[in-house]
């Protein structure tokens, strides 16, 4: 299997006023199709943003990012725009539905902005089908559960066929059977060849990955960090990022 | 569906979605273009009545009498100065602006009119076919004066009513001939009963001739005793009367300082200022109806770029999914148009019966036309535009990655 992702000495940095506080500090990686990938890591420890460059809803500051071989963080905001429409999906925490559209709407939604629609509605209810939705095509978010809302959001980011779905805490707002159900769901999709990067801070969760990477203060260290409870977190926010190795 | 329908169908999914803010958004325009409809309906009904105002008073009229301002008060008699010509009625036709109609007068006292044993004296006119439609009078029977009577001088003869009456008591005057100082002349037209005028002119008693008859054969002379004239905008007519005054001293040759040698009479004063009041009170209202749809726009303004924070995350979600910022822009500014359209339907319906009842309980006269509509349409999709390019810009600039952070979608 090829690779899909491509990540070298990623760095990012935010700016506000005279403070700037680095958030990756040097991430490399790579992940090849297919594969399950989870991020974890201690809030602030960078995670969402390294998602965020990954789907180029930000750009990073230094280092390189290869998607398919192809380099685009440099490129202009449309180009990026288009990017996002023709190869990555997004699955977010809060679903991020749109409360007065169906479900078949909202899986629909990322069409308006595509350049094809040619079967777009045929496809959405396939997709509502493979997420065991078939029959609530019609409904609201608000008529549905936790489960089947995030389960409608995984079908919205499939509309565009992506190469890559990238999913932000997925489950953090789902009891347990219902996040089963959807890390169920990224299994298969994985077994069916889509690569897929989830950032979590729940080790159940990173689990069911094929591999995870763990991100602390902003760099990829070995292991889990900060395993044994509050002592060793708390070494770990008065120890500086550096302190730790890269991996 | 296309790409364009899909994103209306967004828009409108959006807007029902938010059914407060698009209400409240959809008063703002409305109540300004309320305003803007009744004041031009209540603007053409006033316009209209002040248009009868002019016919009736004829306040479009100017008329250039030879001889100089001391003549205008010597006896009834003809003057007799030959002075005016039909040549300085067509210079003024062509040469001034805000001339709409002209036509050239000869007239005479004594003309006897006779049917078999009937005979009356009465005053003779020569005019143009212009002539009718400048004075706002009319013919009763028959046909007005036309160009081929002008251009073959012919002998025909239009009859004031009395005149009429006299010399055919029963009536069926037109295609009769009667002798005009002895020469046969063919009644073509009876005019309408018109009485007395103000000066003491007793209309229906004259004789009209074409002017072409009147200054070959019934007088015999080129010489004018008036130019008549109708002037486009009555608003206009004095600075109108002076071009033809300055017109006329040049083509008479006369020099600075010398009096005239005609007289031009402009209508009373009084009607005048009827009609620029009229004029400064819709410009005024105009004012009133633009500064409240500058409120409507403002509104939406307002209420759109508190939208833009609210809907953040949903933004946001747009990005994520492929957006362009101009997508995003497109869709805010497509729902400020549909929101100041609604607005527009709106305030219309809402103007015109406004205006309906102004003129219904005697404060106004209103006139519906298609004025109202064609104005709102144009003016909300500018507010819409106008008002909506700055939170449309502004939620197209949103960083996709903060906006998804922001909130719920």
């Amino acid at each position: 299997m090829g690779i899909v992702i491509e990540v070298e000495e990623l760095v990012k940095a935010y700016r506000k006023g005279t403070v700037v506080t680095e958030v990756l500090r040097g991430v490399s990686f790579d992940v090849r199709q297919g594969e399950f990938v989870a991020i974890m890591g201690r809030s602030g420890s960078g995670k969402s943003t390294l998602l965020n460059v990954l789907g180029f809803l930000d750009r990073p500051d230094g280092g390189r990012y290869r998607l398919l071989g192809e380099a685009l963080t440099s490129s202009d905001d449309d180009a990026l725009s288009d990017a996002r429409s023709r190869k990555i999906g997004f699955v977010f925490q809060q679903f991020h539905l749109l409360d007065r559209a169906s479900a078949l709407d909202n899986v629909m939604l990322p069409l308006v902005y595509a350049e094809v629609d040619a079967g777009g509605a045929e496809r959405a209810r396939s997709l509502l089908e493979a997420v065991g939705l078939g029959n609530r095509a019609d409904h609201l978010p608000g008529e549905m559960s936790g489960g089947e809302q995030q389960r409608v959001a995984i079908a919205r980011a499939l509309i565009n066929n992506p190469v890559l779905v990238l999913a932000d805490e997925p489950t953090g707002n789902l009891d347990e059977g219902s996040a089963s159900d959807i890390l169920d769901i990224f299994r298969r999709l994985s077994g069916e060849g889509r690569t897929i990067v989830l950032v979590t801070h729940d080790p159940l969760v990173a689990a069911r990955a094929d591999r995870v990477l763990y991100l602390d203060g902003g760099r990829l260290v070995a292991g889990r960090p900060g395993t044994v409870g509050i002592a060793s977190a708390a070494t770990g926010d008065a120890t500086p990022p550096t302190a730790h190795p890269t991996a | 569906m296309s790409r364009s329908q899909r994103m209306a169908r967004h828009v409108v999914q959006s807007l029902v979605a938010n059914k407060g803010r698009t209400l409240l958004m959809m008063l703002g325009v409305a109540a300004g273009v309320a305003v803007l409809s009744a004041v031009i309906v209540l603007g053409q009904g006033t316009r209209e009545r002040v248009m009868g105002l002019v016919s009736k008073h004829g306040l479009d009229m100017l008329m250039v009498r030879a001889g100089g301002e001391v003549q205008v008060f010597a006896p009834k008699s003809d003057r007799g100065l030959a002075v005016l010509f039909e040549p300085d009625a067509r210079a003024i036709e062509n040469e001034i602006p805000n001339v709409q109609l002209v036509s050239a007068v000869q007239n005479q006292r004594g003309i006897t009119v006779v049917h078999e044993d009937r005979s009356v004296t009465t005053r003779g006119f020569g005019v143009e076919p212009d002539w009718m439609e400048i004075r706002r009078w009319g013919v009763a029977e028959g046909e007005f004066i036309t160009a081929n009577d002008m251009a073959s001088s012919a002998r025909v003869a239009l009859l004031g009513a009395r005149v009429a009456r006299e010399l055919f008591p029963e009536g069926g005057a037109v295609g009769r001939v009667v002798r005009v100082n002895n020469d046969p002349y063919t009644v073509t037209a009876v005019f309408i009963e018109m009485g007395t005028d103000a000066g003491g002119d007793d209309w229906d008693n004259r004789i009209v001739v074409p002017l072409t008859t009147a200054t070959r054969r019934l007088f015999g002379r080129p010489s004018l005793e008036q130019i008549v004239i109708r002037v486009s905008d009555a608003r206009r007519l004095p600075e109108t009367a002076e071009r033809v005054r300055t017109l006329l001293r040049v083509r008479h040759q006369i020099a600075p300082g010398k009096p005239d040698d005609f007289f031009v009479r402009e209508p009373a004063d009084v009607q005048g200022t009827a009609l620029e009041t009229s004029n400064t009170l819709s410009t005024s209202l105009i004012g009133v109806s633009l500064v409240a749809l500058l409120a409507g726009g403002l509104v939406i303004m307002n209420l759109m770029l508190s939208g833009v924070t609210q809907r953040a995350g949903e933004i946001g979600l747009r990005r994520a999914v492929g957006a362009r910022a101009a997508d995003i822009t497109r869709e805010f500014l497509l729902e400020a148009v549909f929101i100041a359209l609604l607005g527009g339907i709106v305030g219309v319906i809402l103007g015109v019966m406004i205006a309906m009842l102004l003129s219904a309980t005697g404060m106004g006269t209103s006139r519906v036309t298609w004025h109202p509509f064609v104005v709102a349409a144009l003016a909300c999709a500018a507010i819409g535009v106008g008002f909506g390019l700055h939170p449309a810009r502004r939620a197209a600039r949103l960083d996709p990655a903060t906006a998804l952070r922001g909130s719920r979608a």
